[in-house]
């Protein structure tokens, strides 16, 4: 069996599988957790206070008013650049396409290659850009921990590994069927990790901020 | 009558063949074996000069195809012409023979030439069971170690010799395997493909007899001159896949503009060999052309690579069972995770109003823990 | 007439922040070694979490875009104040041994050490006010003063706490009374106001609205109390006041003593059942709101039969209902309105105080940032008194100095007797000259006949 066929076989199929049973693990553990009931009375009692409220947050929270962010613009605008150009990349590169449609079923048109290569590069820029930020920020130093280094490596690894494959770079001579490999096996890296380490936000933030939300709105307050 | 040790040169001017004909042949050769064109006069010298060898084809697990792609000719080709320059001693479907006079005329090559005879295969050995195939009652095994003893070298031609091909696909019910796991000691081309390209076939016998050594090989021993490119690096559709307009289904408007078939299974960028080059059907077509995406055949294992018509990049995640069986699994240890942790959590909270170490003091309102 | 900045009496002031200083001297002692210290922290830790707190210590990325919001961080720059940060105890105490992964997560995260626990106690009470701003900015919605609260109750708990809460606290819970003011000096004060003229009704066997004071206001700022006596007497209102349950402020919930803060939630709730009180008024005190209003019933557990409102909050309805009646005043001024954290954002009491300006004919400039993103004056959730924070406090002022001096207004209103007290404090210190005002004296000195 060569590298690529494991990645594209056994390899992937078992980190799908972790991904799988560590998401629903971590999700319903954390659904079962003990609730507290508040017996305080909602300023605005109604059926559906809570819920626009939460609603709300999970919307605006991404565009917090300008005396917020401003001390932080930088951050706040690449943060989300690079997330989305991510998921572009991911979702409309074509050769994700047929293993997109492989999954849910049914696919959608690709973009251009043109666009998705500047669009890919720049997330990489940002991405590392952040990352040495990471290293040198005041803030962030005290704060980082060796979850915040897995997560940003294997964040990065499918993104230049990616664009090795689809650019048929040779690194180290490698034939294009390593690269390929390398590329799946970064993926599966990160299907491995993603229950388990920060990535996990992308499952518990929507509900982060809904919580938020609905607990401010209780009070009066569109948080 | 020509006799035995005639040169090369005299079977091809009894057949007709003028000097003229040779000379493209010679020509068309060495162009095909990427040789310089100074190289030229040489072919035709070791050509004028060669011997007929003689060539002992040994069929096994296979379906005639590779046979079929050599001689399934419109008319006479070039490729037929290496017909001229060697001794086809053995061969199942174009000699005359049959039965025992067949066999016969086997041991006679094969003793007349030891040790300078080139074994040609086709098919894979099966390891199962000496009767899954037999010629004569004598298991393709002992036929083929026998053989392999006195050749000079050994070609095996198609996936299934090169690599076990179909037959070996899982779950491989006859235990099938390559000509490589069985002989060890000899020289060995992989021509692969399914079946191979037949100017491939030709060029590396020409390339034998002109040079009496093999070609160039690659790590999967097939020769770098015919399948050191991929496909994918020299298909003409390959701008394409660069600015991503792929064909969604066949015969849909991507499909009749010639777009990239990747989406449709193309293997093309994993699979070596010269299609894309030198095409099939004397440079007419190859399958990407005709609209369908390369299949591998030429790689180990193409049959269990996932489906033909799925792209490179499908996932094969399992089924839907397993992924119910893995939430299960989830769900487990997530709902134990969550009645361990609770548990703890009441016990801080009993512990907490009972030892009264917190400098606080005791609470003085009733506290019920579990909430409704 | 405005009290402007210190009350009329400066020495009292003086006399205040002197008694401030001594306040440590009071700590009770705690007799815990470092591993009960460890025990009972966590202990206290696995109590308090919830499924919200849960979920916000598993989501937290480490952006430290929450850094940007708190006004420690702003003023210092120094990287510790970052408010996730303080969270950290607990979450590492969460991750350990609650959260669903905990077994892997033991492997790359230790135990909290006693060290730690003491190293934290600078960061959730001398450098956090308990102030919100930063659950405003996160961009994963963590309710990160939820999880600095929590932290601050596992410390209290483990007799961390600085002793200046401590010392409070436990004369609260103890005595029932807030540096050395009870009910003898409640009713010097009511007799002092009688004596000029003012109905203040006391221990009323029923009434429909029960008026909460505090400590801070009977020394410092009388004409506050007074100034709400007279509101509430001119609409007509049936109130008293309640000797069992008059003190508004909880320094049980300050100082993190979660008994503490239910006992002297109970004391107030239970007068106000006492008097079949419909609405229950918190004074102009920043803490004292949200602890009856929000926690109460949740520490009790058991919703409260009354409503509760701020005395801003009142004063806004009954100003929107036509029901009480102001004059716009003589000289139309521009004035600020600092929101304060607890009685705005975490409170929810932004419209009210700003239809009660509207009412006044104040034209209000807000500061840039107002409402729910306002600046916290650096004093809340008891830094004011603490005495290592004070160097803190000074360099957070310049914050609110900038804001308030961009506004151009003439002066600064509030309804929050601690921002009074920390902006006085400061703007003495620095000789900043802006007018702090206090929103219920305002109303009381512009009614309308």
């Amino acid at each position: 069996m060569t590298l690529l066929d494991f990645a594209r076989g056994p390899g992937f199929f078992c980190a799908f599988m972790i991904m799988i049973v560590g998401i629903v693990w971590r999700v319903s553990g954390l659904l079962m957790f003990r609730w507290r009931r508040d017996l305080s009375k909602a300023r605005n009692p109604g059926p559906f206070t809570a819920v626009m409220g939460g609603l709300r947050t999970v919307a605006m929270r991404s565009v917090p008013p300008h005396e917020l962010e401003k001390n932080i613009t930088f951050q706040h605008f690449t943060g989300y650049a690079w997330h989305i150009g991510w998921f572009v990349t991911f979702l409309f590169l074509g050769a994700h396409l047929p293993f997109i449609r492989s999954i849910l079923g049914f696919s959608w048109p690709n973009l251009p290659n043109g666009i998705l290569l500047v669009i890919t590069a720049i997330t990489l820029g940002i991405l590392l850009t952040l990352y040495i930020r990471r290293l040198f920020h005041p803030v962030l130093r005290v704060i980082t921990d060796a979850d915040d280094h897995i997560s940003v490596l294997l964040t990065i690894l499918p993104l230049i590994t990616g664009i090795a494959a689809f650019g048929h770079w040779s690194p180290l001579g490698a034939r294009y069927e390593s690269v390929l490999a390398i590329h799946l096996l970064s993926v599966e890296a990160l299907m491995v990790w993603l229950p388990f380490g920060k990535i996990f936000h992308f499952a518990t933030g929507l509900l982060t901020r809904f919580r938020l939300g609905a607990a401010f709105i209780r009070r009066g307050v569109r948080a | 009558m020509l006799q035995d040790d005639a040169r090369l040169i005299d079977y091809l001017r009894a057949r007709g063949v003028s000097r003229r004909g040779f000379l493209k042949f010679c020509a068309a050769m060495t162009s095909a074996m990427a040789l310089p064109p100074a190289m030229l006069p040489r072919v035709v010298q070791a050509l004028e000069k060669a011997r007929r060898p003689s060539v002992i084809w040994l069929p096994f697990q296979e379906c005639t195809g590779c046979t079929e792609s050599l001689t399934r000719a419109h008319g006479a080709t070039l490729e037929q012409l290496i017909f001229e320059a060697i001794s086809l001693d053995y061969q199942h479907t174009l000699q005359a023979a049959a039965g025992e006079a067949a066999e016969l005329a086997k041991h006679e090559a094969m003793q007349a030439n030891w040790g300078e005879y080139l074994l040609v295969v086709d098919g894979s050995i099966p390891l199962g069971n000496p009767a899954f195939c037999t010629v004569a009652g004598r298991s393709s095994v002992d036929l083929l170690t026998e053989a392999a003893k006195g050749a000079k070298a050994i070609i095996a031609v198609g996936t299934c010799a090169s690599f076990g091909g179909i037959p070996m696909a899982n779950p491989n019910p006859t235990q099938a395997v390559p000509v490589s796991e069985i002989i060890r000691d000899k020289p060995i081309v992989n021509v692969s493909g399914c079946p191979p390209i037949p100017v491939v076939i030709t060029a590396v016998l020409t390339q034998i007899l002109t040079f009496g050594k093999l070609p160039e090989l690659d790590a999967l021993g097939r020769p770098k001159v015919f399948y050191g490119q991929s496909i994918h690096d020299r298909c003409y559709r390959r701008p394409f896949y660069e600015r991503g307009q792929f064909a969604e289904s066949f015969d849909d408007e991507g499909a009749r503009k010639g777009w990239c078939l990747y989406k449709l299974g193309c293997k093309g960028p994993v699979t070596y060999n010269a299609c894309a080059t030198v095409k099939w059907n004397n440079g007419t077509s190859f399958p990407i052309e005709a609209g369908h995406g390369c299949i591998g055949c030429a790689e180990p294992g193409f049959w269990d690579r996932g489906g033909f018509y799925d792209a490179m990049s499908v996932a094969h995640w399992g089924t839907a069972q397993d992924i119910a069986i893995a939430a299960g699994a989830g769900i487990a240890v997530g709902a134990t995770a969550a009645v361990l942790a609770r548990k703890k959590q009441a016990d801080a909270g009993r512990d907490q109003h009972h030892s009264g170490l917190a400098a606080s003091g005791p609470i003085p309102a009733e506290r019920n823990k579990e909430q409704t | 007439m405005s009290s402007a900045d210190i009350g009329q009496d400066g020495t009292a002031f003086d006399r205040f922040e002197a008694q401030v200083k001594e306040l440590k001297r009071g700590a009770p002692p705690v007799n815990l070694s470092d591993d009960e210290r460890v025990r009972i922290a966590k202990r206290t830790m696995l109590e308090k979490l919830d499924f919200g707190t849960a979920m916000d210590l598993e989501t937290c990325v480490h952006c430290g875009m929450c850094a940007e919001a708190c006004h420690f961080y702003e003023a210092t720059q120094d990287p510790k104040y970052t408010p996730i940060h303080k969270a950290y105890l607990l979450r590492k105490v969460y991750r350990r041994e609650l959260s669903p992964i905990r077994f892997l997560n033991k492997l790359f995260l230790r135990e909290i050490t006693a060290q730690q626990l003491e190293d934290w106690q600078e960061l959730v009470f001398n450098s956090c006010t308990e102030c919100g701003r930063c659950d405003m900015m996160c961009p994963m919605g963590i309710h990160i003063s939820k999880a600095i609260a929590i932290t601050r109750e596992a410390l209290g708990a483990a007799g961390l706490a600085p002793p200046e809460l401590r010392a409070v606290e436990h004369e609260q819970s103890e005595s029932g009374t807030l540096f050395g003011i009870g009910p003898p000096e409640l009713e010097a004060t009511i007799a002092q106001l009688r004596s000029r003229g003012l109905q203040i009704p006391i221990d009323k066997p029923k009434a429909d609205v029960m008026v909460l004071t505090t400590a801070i206001d009977l020394v410092l700022y009388k004409e506050s109390f007074a100034a709400t006596a007279k509101v509430l007497n001119k609409l007509g209102v049936d109130w008293t006041l309640e000797h069992s349950g008059f003190e508004a402020a909880n320094f049980g919930l300050v100082s993190g003593h979660h008994s503490g803060q239910a006992l002297e939630s109970k004391r107030v709730v239970d007068a106000a059942i006492a008097c079949g009180a419909k609405i229950v008024i918190t004074p102009e005190c920043g803490h004292a709101y949200p602890a009856l209003r929000w926690e109460s019933a949740n520490e009790l557990q058991k919703r409260l039969p009354f409503e509760v409102m701020a005395i801003s909050e009142y004063m806004g309805r009954e100003i929107v209902a036509g029901r009480l009646k102001v004059r716009p005043m003589a000289k139309q001024k521009k004035v600020t309105y600092q929101d304060p954290c607890k009685i705005a954002r975490q409170g929810g009491v932004f419209a009210e105080p700003r239809a009660v300006l509207a009412a006044l004919g104040l034209e209000l400039r807000e500061m840039e940032s107002h409402g729910k993103t306002q600046y916290c004056c650096g004093g809340g959730a008891g830094v004011f008194l603490i005495d290592a924070a004070e160097p803190l406090r000074r360099r957070t002022f310049e914050i609110k100095q900038h804001q308030v001096d961009d506004t151009g207004a003439d002066s600064l209103v509030t309804t929050c007797n601690t921002c009074r007290l920390s902006f006085t404090s400061n703007a003495r210190k620095v000789n900043w000259n802006t007018p702090i005002e206090s929103l219920v004296e305002l109303v009381a000195a512009n009614l309308a006949d």
